[in-house]
């Protein structure tokens, strides 16, 4: 533990690839869109193929695909970065006062939780979307409503296990609020389980979102990923073969939740000790190292 | 090869790690002769399971065996094949582990546990198999009907012995026993040694017993092998180390062995003002029997004591004893069903409001068992040793800088009295970058700075290793008389409670069973379970009766 835990995961291989996805995703979202006017512009011939004049050709409408792809990421991120970020802070409040305080106020916690994990997530979030007015906060509200009960259990599990221990119930007798307890003996000790939570979160809200989108629950007006593929079907490509107004989209979307779950790979193996010590032997002994077999004898790595 | 039957030459092992690997095992060389009981004895993470993993290959990831030989009679087990090795594996050595509830699978019958192993190597008919299983359990003393149970219908010692049944099946010429007593009670321990003894004169295997305690191997090993720091740096014969062994390692082991005739002759003044007092205190926890119905378990069944101001009372017994539960209910982690705590002549149940639990806890405080999971790993001694001093000292009045300076200062002042130094070096130390001794000095600072009137010492040297207990005992004892504090010291080590105490209190099943001065209750116990514990601080007192 000598290192810090930033330094960890960028040593790590899985989490650094998943990093660099995702990062470079962020950074197109930031500043792609500057160099794009206005990515709903008609610009030219319908369902032109790619060329180097537009590099992913036109979509049904005469638009850039190139361009809309680009602008599509800042809406679909910001907005499933936003609801893993709410969703995590959601969960963790009503987990760690479930897990924490136990009792009467777990029982009643509980029982919203559990209700909120029956209820059918995708037809309440298909009329809640329908019903709410078009536009971004509309859908993070969605999604956080229908999203944060799995996250709060799985969070309030580890409270539950943490609350028990000697340092917690030591710096309870020290005389230390219950809040504070929480906030600085508790959370920091789970902050793998966070960060990883977040990510899924995250990846649950995209794909949700793009979802939502996708059957015209969206506000349709806005370049985000899940229009471009509403459009794209909308104009009928599948019927016409123009496989270019969903693809680059399609693979966009593939490629973040690709990173985030290299991410939460990475993470596990970092909070894992004996993923990242089996991967340690079978990249140090390729030949000897059997996951279910005897200890290897390796008499080359003598005195190294 | 003669009289050998395991014979370990230059054993390395590594443990392989992203840097430098970590070197676990030195240049081990041991043998065993047949038909000899051989103890290896090191303090937790001297590499003796390490070195008893390798001799079945069983060594998880990370480990990796560098160099050397194993040889079991005629074949180095370090040269066979997954096969070689699977037939090797408890047909000719078996393991006894420490935890026999962990080794055996909760969902199967006994019998169907001794078949399954007997199954794996042999070919065998039901009804065979069936007749094999009572002749071992004749063979371990259990009645045959507890074939058809699951372990969980079976006590400790019970469990542990069908363990061993378990790896006498195919009548192995080696057997390892990993600490197989220490999560027994003194009781089922003499009973499970002597057992073990008597299996190995009829059936003649040789053993390999790993141990942590000194005092319980010297009393029936043969011959004696002691670790430090991957190194086997002694090994002789029993009687040999038990003098002293040829090494200054060994040496200190010895002396640490405590000792009941060492006891605390100091006599608490009788004048001094009761403290607290404790009341047939009872504490229930409910067991779920069956989905309709639950039976009420007593933790704590009437247990009534006193601490007066200024003395150390030795609270003795083992695991289920419910000794912890006394320490949770008095530091008000818990509840208790029955009976009164006077604290200063005040009931502690009226404390409900936040202001007067906090003066409570100013009062009451508590050093744990496991000093590593006491302290927070994510914080450095300064965070832990200054939330005390800002709870409790009215600082507020000063700025952020004089705080800081004053905190820091009386940090600094009380890590002296622990006798750390230079104490500035362990400022911004955290927890994994101490020892446990330094870290049980920590816990023990953090508690001296609320100024509390009681202390509950809950096994406070019982997760550290052997050589350092007698330190922090001292340390204890001489805090104690500098500061006035009384200190309730809970244990199941009966040897240190007395070299601690004023006045010992033993308890068993929840109940007082003797209770008194220490002098009196150590040349005449009044309970024949206090006699048993006394008798068992002595090496081999279970074989001299």
């Amino acid at each position: 533990m000598n290192r810090s835990w930033y330094n960890l995961i960028w040593i790590n291989k899985k989490a650094r690839l998943g990093i660099i996805i995702v990062s470079s995703f962020i950074l197109i979202a930031a500043v792609g869109p500057i160099f794009f006017e206005d990515p709903n512009a008609y610009i030219g011939t319908p369902l032109l193929e790619p060329s180097f004049v537009h590099l992913f050709g036109t979509t049904g409408q005469g638009q850039d695909v190139f361009a809309q792809t680009i602008a599509g990421a800042r809406s679909t991120l910001f907005i499933g970065l936003g609801t893993g970020f709410m969703i995590v802070l959601l969960g963790l409040i009503v987990g760690s006062l479930s897990g924490y305080f136990g009792r009467r106020i777990d029982n009643i916690l509980s029982l919203i939780i559990n209700i909120f994990l029956l209820i059918p997530g995708l037809p309440l979030m298909v009329i809640i979307a329908a019903w709410l007015p078009p536009g971004p906060f509309s859908m993070m509200g969605v999604l956080v409503f229908t999203g944060w009960a799995w996250q709060a259990r799985v969070l309030r599990s580890q409270v539950l296990s943490l609350r028990e221990r000697d340092y917690v119930n030591a710096a309870i007798i020290t005389g230390e609020s219950n809040i504070k307890v929480i906030i600085y003996q508790i959370w920091p000790q789970m902050l793998s389980l966070i960060m990883a939570s977040f990510i899924g979160a995250t990846v649950y809200a995209i794909g949700a979102q793009v979802g939502l989108e996708f059957l015209g629950l969206g506000d349709v007006d806005k370049v985000t990923w899940g229009n471009n593929l509403y459009w794209a079907t909308n104009d009928l490509a599948l019927l016409t073969g123009s496989w270019w107004t969903f693809v680059p989209t399609g693979l966009c979307i593939a490629l973040v939740s690709f990173g985030l779950t290299l991410i939460n790979y990475g993470i596990d193996e970092i909070s894992n000790p004996r993923l990242l010590s089996e991967r340690i032997v079978k990249s140090r002994l390729p030949n000897l190292f059997n996951r279910n077999g005897s200890t290897p004898v390796a008499r080359e790595l003598f005195g190294k | 090869m003669g009289n050998k039957i395991l014979d370990i030459n230059n054993l390395n092992v590594d443990f392989l790690s992203e840097g430098a690997s970590i070197h676990a095992v030195k240049d081990f060389s041991m043998h065993i002769n047949k038909n000899e009981i051989f103890g290896l004895v090191g303090e937790s993470g001297s590499g003796k399971s390490t070195v008893i993993k390798s001799i079945l290959r069983i060594l998880p990831a990370p480990g990796v065996i560098t160099k050397g030989e194993i040889k079991f009679k005629d074949q180095d087990i370090l040269e066979l094949d997954e096969s070689e090795l699977s037939s090797l594996r408890w047909s000719h050595i078996s393991v006894v582990k420490q935890k026999a509830l962990n080794s055996l699978n909760p969902l199967l019958k006994i019998k169907e546990q001794i078949i399954d192993t007997i199954r794996a190597h042999e070919k065998i008919k039901t009804k065979d198999a069936m007749e094999r299983c009572n002749a071992l359990m004749d063979l371990v003393e259990i009645d045959r009907n507890y074939l058809n149970s699951y372990p969980h219908e079976l006590s400790g010692g019970m469990k542990q012995r069908v363990v061993i049944a378990i790896a006498l099946a195919l009548k192995p010429e080696l057997i390892i026993m990993d600490e197989p007593t220490t999560a027994l009670d003194v009781v089922i321990e003499k009973e499970i040694i002597l057992k073990i003894l008597d299996l190995k004169s009829q059936l003649g295997f040789s053993l390999l017993f790993i141990t942590h305690d000194l005092n319980l191997i010297l009393g029936f090993a043969d011959r004696v092998g002691v670790m430090l720091e991957g190194e086997l740096v002694d090994t002789d014969t029993a009687e040999i180390i038990k003098s002293g062994g040829n090494n200054p390692y060994t040496t200190k082991l010895i002396n640490s062995i405590p000792d009941v005739s060492d006891y605390s002759q100091t006599k608490a003044d009788k004048n001094e003002p009761e403290l607290i007092h404790v009341k047939d205190l009872v504490k229930t926890y409910s067991r779920h029997s069956s989905f309709f119905s639950s039976d009420k378990f007593h933790a704590v069944d009437g247990v009534s004591f006193n601490v007066n101001k200024n003395e150390i009372v030795g609270l003795v017994g083992e695991s289920g004893s419910g000794k912890s539960t006394i320490s949770k209910i008095l530091t008000k982690l818990i509840d208790f069903d029955g009976g009164q705590i006077l604290f200063n002549g005040k009931d502690i149940s009226c404390i409900t409001k936040r202001r007067d639990l906090l003066d409570y806890r100013k009062k009451v405080q508590v050093i744990f068992q496991d000093p590593f999971a006491s302290l927070n790993s994510i914080h450095t001694v300064y965070h832990h040793l200054s939330r005390p001093i800002l709870i409790h000292r009215s600082y507020d009045k000063y700025s952020k800088k004089q705080r800081d300076q004053m905190v820091k200062k009386e940090i600094i002042a009380i890590l002296k009295e622990v006798d750390l130094s230079p104490p500035e070096e362990f400022l911004y130390k955290f927890p994994h970058e101490m020892s446990g001794g330094e870290r049980q000095r920590i816990a023990l600072a953090r508690v001296l700075l609320v100024q509390p009137q009681l202390i509950i010492a809950d096994e406070p040297t019982s997760m550290l290793d052997m050589s350092i207990r007698m330190e922090i005992l001292d340390l204890l004892k001489s805090l104690q008389v500098k500061k006035g504090i009384s200190i309730l010291f809970i244990t199941h080590d009966i040897a240190s409670a007395c070299y601690l105490s004023n006045r010992l209190i033993v308890l068993k099943n929840g109940k007082i069973v003797d209770s008194g001065i220490v002098s009196e209750i150590i040349n005449n116990p009044k309970d024949k379970y206090s006699k048993l514990l006394i008798d068992s601080c002595e090496s081999g007192w279970f074989i001299n009766q």
